[in-house]
């Protein structure tokens, strides 16, 4: 059953600008964990701005648990918990404190509160820290407390806007197996990002989104067999530049399905990596670059962001 | 309703947290309070029983005349008045600040005020003070009403130099001194006024007598009599506006107390207003707006903080400048002043809020409107001496209405007397809040 129900979703900025999110139309299931996955800028915020009711969509339909976003938005976000791309924590209050002035800005109050404020601290390895100003917390701790207060009340659907930008592995760790905790005591996950692998390892469905438009969308195996047989070969190069020249020389090769260039590194989505391999390190010697590493993969959704696109994911 | 309570006592809770906001809610405005009102009343907490020492050493009468506004109820609690003889033993009392000032009368005062009426008193023996009008001069013989009438018309009206009366001023005692100045201007004034209308019962007779003796008048009197006939008494000086019906006198320390107070009011809410600007370079804003709360909630909520954080700061500075010894006025008067006053600067905070782009914008724009309402609302110095029309232009800001009523309360006055300017203050209240929530709608749409 979805829980989320978006239809030919539009969205722009100014009467006669470019649209920010196209004629995005999608699905989301009650109980799964659904990542959008894409670059920056390609829309996710928008999209997740409009169905927790901040933005106002240019065209198009939304709904969660059946209730629409423009016509009865309390009833919306009364059934969602955001936890934004950008902090959104009171620095002069507590942990304890913020998280009792969100839980009582959900309505929650009481024993209720009190006990979902000692569960959620808990849960994020707070407890200790809970009578502390939030000002003097490090940037992981009070990315793991944006999260808790987003998940106040329990809602049924849990919205994060790239969680784990900018923080450190174990706080990241905490945020993905706290997301995959939730989501199997049965909160549905709208989870945004424009790391492969955190989408690769989280979620049940992915939507692939750049410019706007959603370009794929489905399983983790249904999006690799859209790129077919083919196999991700990574050379890196002891130069930082000349990636750029060796791609554009490798595209044109028999077998080279794709090539792209970036952090002295060049990528190739080629049908058989063994084949492509020889002539791909003579062609670098040939402009005088060195090889320091080779790198053979199955394909990923890094693959098939190359595949859909032209582009690699950080471009 | 319980929402509405948790957004306000959050903002309550994070401005008293802020070191900086309670540096300028409280400690600004007391510290400044202290030190203006030490600075200007010569360390007296109020402008009464200034002592002043008066040295008369006129020969005519005239500085007895001059010495008569010293009596009166109002200026008599003012000034503590000491007449002395010893002019060395008194400018050294000025000297140590052991009083505000020595006024010395010259001993050609008389001579020099008035030549008429001193040559009448020196050579007929008459009291001047006595003849003022046509009913006295009636009690006259003949004699003395002709000899009268010659004295006008050989004695000059006026001398070519003014008699200069010294205030010998104490530079510590700077207000006080103003006061005094300001009382012999007063004394001078109606000096003047009677002095005119002597002249002008003394000239009526004196041309009686040369009409009667055949002469013709026009080229025997000085002056101009129509002007003389009849005293401007508008001129006079009004003093009053700083002694209340009510026996309270004009206190710059008081004064100062509310006028500090109303302007860090200013700083404060002008300040919590931004912060719904801040709320959104924090991200809360957003996650205000996606809780399931009405935006209006969210609005009314905030402002019901920052008026709350406001009501707060006025009270504790109404406290502890009471117990330094500022007066406030009647209790219930002040508690509903102060609420209509946090009430429309909380408008102009939401005003700046609702049309600026920015925290930093709105920060800017809310210290400018701050320090200009304060320099145009008279907190720096006495409202009362400011032009009539900067006082009525200043009225489109809440710091001028605060000061109008708490001077009021100040000076005695009851609620009944401060209903009008609340009832206007409420009403510029709600034109500062009609014209923010246009821009919030816009901002919020």
């Amino acid at each position: 059953m979805a829980l989320v129900e978006v239809k030919n979703l539009v969205k722009r900025y100014t009467p006669t600008g470019p649209n920010a999110v196209d004629d995005v139309s999608c699905e989301i299931q009650q109980g799964e964990i659904f990542s959008l996955l894409g670059p920056n800028g390609a829309g996710k915020t928008t999209v997740i701005s409009m169905i927790s009711t901040l933005l106002t969509p240019t065209g198009g339909s939304v709904t969660v648990a059946g209730y629409d976003v423009q016509r009865e938005p309390l009833a919306v976000r009364e059934r969602i918990g955001v936890v934004p791309q950008d902090l959104a924590l009171y620095n002069d209050l507590t942990a304890a404190e913020n998280l009792r002035f969100w839980g009582e800005m959900r309505g929650l109050g009481g024993a209720t509160l009190r006990d979902e404020i000692e569960e959620k601290l808990a849960l994020m390895d707070l407890s200790d820290r809970a009578k502390d100003r939030v000002k003097t917390f490090s940037g992981g701790m009070k990315r793991r407390l944006n999260l808790a207060v987003g998940l106040l009340g329990n809602p049924q659907l849990v919205m994060l806007d790239e969680p784990t930008v900018a923080i450190d592995p174990q706080s990241r760790r905490y945020i993905l197996d706290y997301v995959k905790q939730m989501n199997q005591k049965g909160a549905t996950v709208l989870y945004t990002t424009h790391y492969m692998e955190e989408a690769q390892e989280l979620s049940h469905r992915i939507g692939i989104i750049d410019h706007g438009k959603l370009i794929a969308l489905g399983t983790l195996a249904e999006l690799t067999q859209l790129v077919g047989e083919h196999e991700t070969l990574i050379l890196k190069l002891h130069q930082s530049d000349g990636g750029v020249a060796l791609a554009e020389a490798l595209g044109a090769l028999e077998g080279v399905y794709q090539a792209s260039a970036g952090d002295g590194e060049v990528v190739l989505n080629v049908v058989s990596a063994q084949a492509a391999l020889p002539p791909a390190l003579a062609q670098a010697e040939k402009l005088g670059l060195s090889v320091r590493t080779v790198d053979i993969r199955e394909p990923n959704l890094e693959t098939v962001f190359l595949h859909l696109t032209g582009r690699a994911l950080r471009d | 309703m319980k929402k509405l309570w948790t957004l306000a006592s959050k903002e309550v809770l994070l401005a008293f947290r802020n070191v900086g906001m309670i540096v300028t809610m409280l400690v600004t405005p007391l510290v400044l309070t202290l030190a203006i009102g030490a600075a200007f009343s010569g360390g007296s907490a109020e402008l009464a029983d200034i002592p002043v020492l008066w040295l008369n050493l006129d020969e005519g009468v005239m500085a007895e005349m001059l010495l008569e506004v010293f009596d009166s109820p109002e200026v008599g609690e003012l000034v503590a008045l000491e007449i002395v003889e010893d002019e060395t033993a008194a400018r050294a009392r000025v000297d140590a600040n052991a009083v505000a000032a020595l006024v010395i009368i010259p001993p050609d005062f008389s001579a020099r005020a008035f030549p008429q009426g001193v040559a009448i008193q020196q050579q007929l023996g008459l009291d001047l003070t006595t003849l003022t009008d046509e009913k006295a001069m009636e009690t006259l013989t003949p004699e003395q009403q002709q000899a009268i009438g010659m004295i006008f018309a050989t004695t000059p009206q006026t001398t070519t130099e003014p008699a200069i009366i010294e205030i010998y001023a104490s530079p510590d005692w700077r207000i006080s001194t103003s006061v005094v100045r300001s009382i012999i201007t007063q004394g001078i004034e109606i000096m003047n006024i009677q002095a005119k209308g002597i002249t002008n019962v003394m000239t009526q007779m004196a041309m009686l007598q040369l009409a009667q003796s055949g002469e013709a008048p026009t080229t025997m009197l000085p002056g101009d009599m129509g002007a003389v006939a009849e005293p401007d008494i508008g001129a006079l000086p009004v003093r009053v506006q700083t002694l209340s019906p009510t026996g309270r006198g004009f206190s710059w320390f008081d004064y100062t107390a509310t006028g500090m107070a109303v302007l860090f009011l200013m700083f404060a809410v002008t300040s919590g207003g931004r912060t719904l600007l801040a709320e959104r370079e924090w991200g809360t804003l957003p996650r205000l707006l996606v809780a399931p709360t009405p935006a209006i909630t969210v609005l009314v909520g905030k402002m019901a903080g920052i008026v709350l954080t406001g009501m707060l700061q006025l009270l504790v500075l109404w406290g502890a400048t009471s117990l330094v010894g500022a007066y406030w006025g009647d209790p219930l008067g002040v508690l509903l002043a102060s609420l209509c006053l946090v009430l429309c600067a909380s408008g102009v905070g939401a005003l700046i809020s609702a049309w600026s782009k920015s925290a930093g914008q709105a920060g800017a724009l809310g210290t400018a409107i701050t320090l200009v309402g304060a320099a145009l609302s008279g907190t720096f110095f006495p409202r009362f001496n400011l032009p009539l029309w900067v006082q009525r232009l200043s009225l489109v800001l809440p710091q001028a209405w605060g000061i109008e009523i708490f001077s009021r309360l100040q000076l005695g006055r009851g609620l009944a007397d401060i209903l009008p300017w609340l009832g206007g203050v409420l009403l510029l209240t709600a034109l500062y809040y009609g014209a923010a929530l246009v821009g919030f709608r816009r901002q919020f749409e």
